[in-house]
């Protein structure tokens, strides 16, 4: 038995309009069979390693103290191939930051929308201030300080919450049956990554010890709430230990030019495989990099949590007063369209 | 049968390239985007299978080889694994990337649909 209104709000996927199908349908069948018979006459399981891979195993041990070859190629071998990929990383989190950050300069990533009111009715005077757009801000900023308002006489952290009293409704903060399995499996979760890092077959894994404390910090925040990790996740905070671990990775592997004769050249001396400090540079490279992708990622995903108004001008207010969800859409677009 | 892995990683990037050339929602491109990149990483990981080998890890080798054939070619490509994994996190940061691109056209426009952004027109 369906529901008696199913029919009026159908699923967008049934009704979905593509952008010229059998164009596209074309270009795969195509794309399909040149990629089909590429594949056709690439090497199989049985064809030999190619000459790197070879090199690369053979020089692990011997010349670097690693067990792990692919430690070795990530940041031996190839090292400049990850120096590269590094910055990459760290354009793409300049890149975020400048596409989603507002007009003022912000303090923390969330919350600023009240602070800014000010210098927003300065720099913009002609924005009208409707009331519907008054009513949406007046709601974000209620939601936003609910704790710090004083109409709101909550605990001051979701963990003095009595037993048995509903679920936080404005979502800062889980459950208490959540929230206990965060805090075991956080600490666990956390030396497991830097672990990865600093021992497991050989120093290396950089690169998953930073997601993996990224993921520590987005458990902490969507189980407790943003106030409990305000005082860490701070742009100017992060951005500088960013920045600080761009700059360690760009001296370990400029020193090997003075010091060895080529970048990325290892100029530390080497301890005995399986310790905490076998691979010379590649242990310095590898945490170097676990700060950089660890505060790269956490700045790229707050960023996006916290994407305000971009501050266009809202559409006039529709003179029909149609007050249906599709009316009002198709009104918004007809205002892009006809905006400069 | 490796082949198997070679095809099924055409047929994801065919079908991630399809969904970016023919959907018409942003996300979506995003997601044939993000279905692309991970078709790479399925190809790389199969290009540097070898039958019957072992990982790259010169560390107890299994019963039967010694440290030496471990070292001599009976493993995986390392190489290609690293290619994977500075894949994954360039991935990763790109897909940051056209997100935020995509929030702040659905703000300016108010739609997610394509056709409907005239700069996306044609």
């Amino acid at each position: 038995m369906r529901p008696a209104d199913s029919g009026a709000r159908p699923e967008a996927a049934e009704h979905e309009p593509l952008h010229r199908p059998w164009l596209g349908l074309l270009i795969i069948a195509g794309m399909a069979a040149a990629m089909t018979v590429a594949v056709a006459g690439i090497p199989r399981e049985h064809a030999p390693l190619p000459a790197i891979a070879r090199y690369a195993l053979t020089i692990a041990l011997p010349k670097w103290g690693l067990t792990e070859p692919v430690n070795e190629v990530v940041y031996g071998t190839r090292g400049f191939d990850t120096f590269g990929e590094t910055f990459l990383l760290l354009a793409a989190v300049i890149s975020v930051v400048l596409i989603t950050r507002s007009k003022e300069p912000r303090r923390g990533y969330f919350g600023e929308e009240a602070a800014a009111r000010r210098e927003r009715s300065e720099s913009d005077p002609a924005e009208p201030d409707d009331a519907a757009e008054g009513a949406a801000r007046r709601a974000e900023r209620a939601e936003q300080d609910e704790r710090r308002s004083a109409g709101h006489a909550g605990p001051p952290t979701p963990d003095q919450t009595p037993l048995g009293s509903p679920a936080p409704e404005t979502a800062d903060a889980m459950t208490v049956v959540a929230r206990t399995a965060i805090r075991v499996a956080l600490p666990i979760l956390a030396v497991a990554g830097l672990y990865l890092v600093a021992w497991g077959y050989s120093p290396g894994g950089g690169f998953p010890g930073g997601a993996v404390i990224m993921g520590v910090i987005l458990l902490v925040y969507a189980g407790f709430g943003r106030q409990r990790i305000a005082r860490v996740v701070r742009p100017r905070l992060l951005e500088a230990i960013e920045i600080a671990g761009a700059m360690a990775i760009i001296a370990t592997e400029l020193l090997g030019l003075p010091l060895r004769g080529s970048v990325s050249a290892n100029w530390l001396p080497l301890a005995a495989p399986q310790t905490i400090l076998s691979g010379g540079v590649v242990q310095l490279f590898s945490a170097s990099e676990l700060v950089e992708v660890g505060t790269g990622l956490t700045i790229a995903v707050f960023a996006l949590l916290a994407m305000g108004h971009d501050w266009a001008p809202d559409e006039p207010p529709d003179p029909a007063g149609s007050g249906a969800f599709g009316e009002s859409a198709n009104s918004a677009e007809s205002a892009g369209r006809s905006r400069p | 049968m490796i082949l198997a892995n070679y095809l099924t990683a055409a047929a994801l990037f065919c079908i991630g390239l399809y969904a970016v050339l023919t959907r018409r929602n942003m996300i979506k491109m995003v997601m044939g985007l993000s279905l692309m990149e991970g078709s790479t990483y399925l190809f790389m990981l199969s290009l540097a299978y070898r039958g019957g080998s072992t990982a790259p890890v010169l560390l107890g080798p299994p019963p039967g080889t010694s440290m030496r054939a471990l070292a001599h070619g009976n493993v995986a490509d390392p190489v290609l694994q690293n290619f994977c994994l500075t894949a994954v996190v360039i991935g990763v940061a790109v897909t940051a990337v056209f997100l935020s691109v995509v929030v702040r056209i659905a703000q300016h426009y108010r739609t997610l649909d394509s056709d409907r952004v005239r700069e996306m027109r044609g």
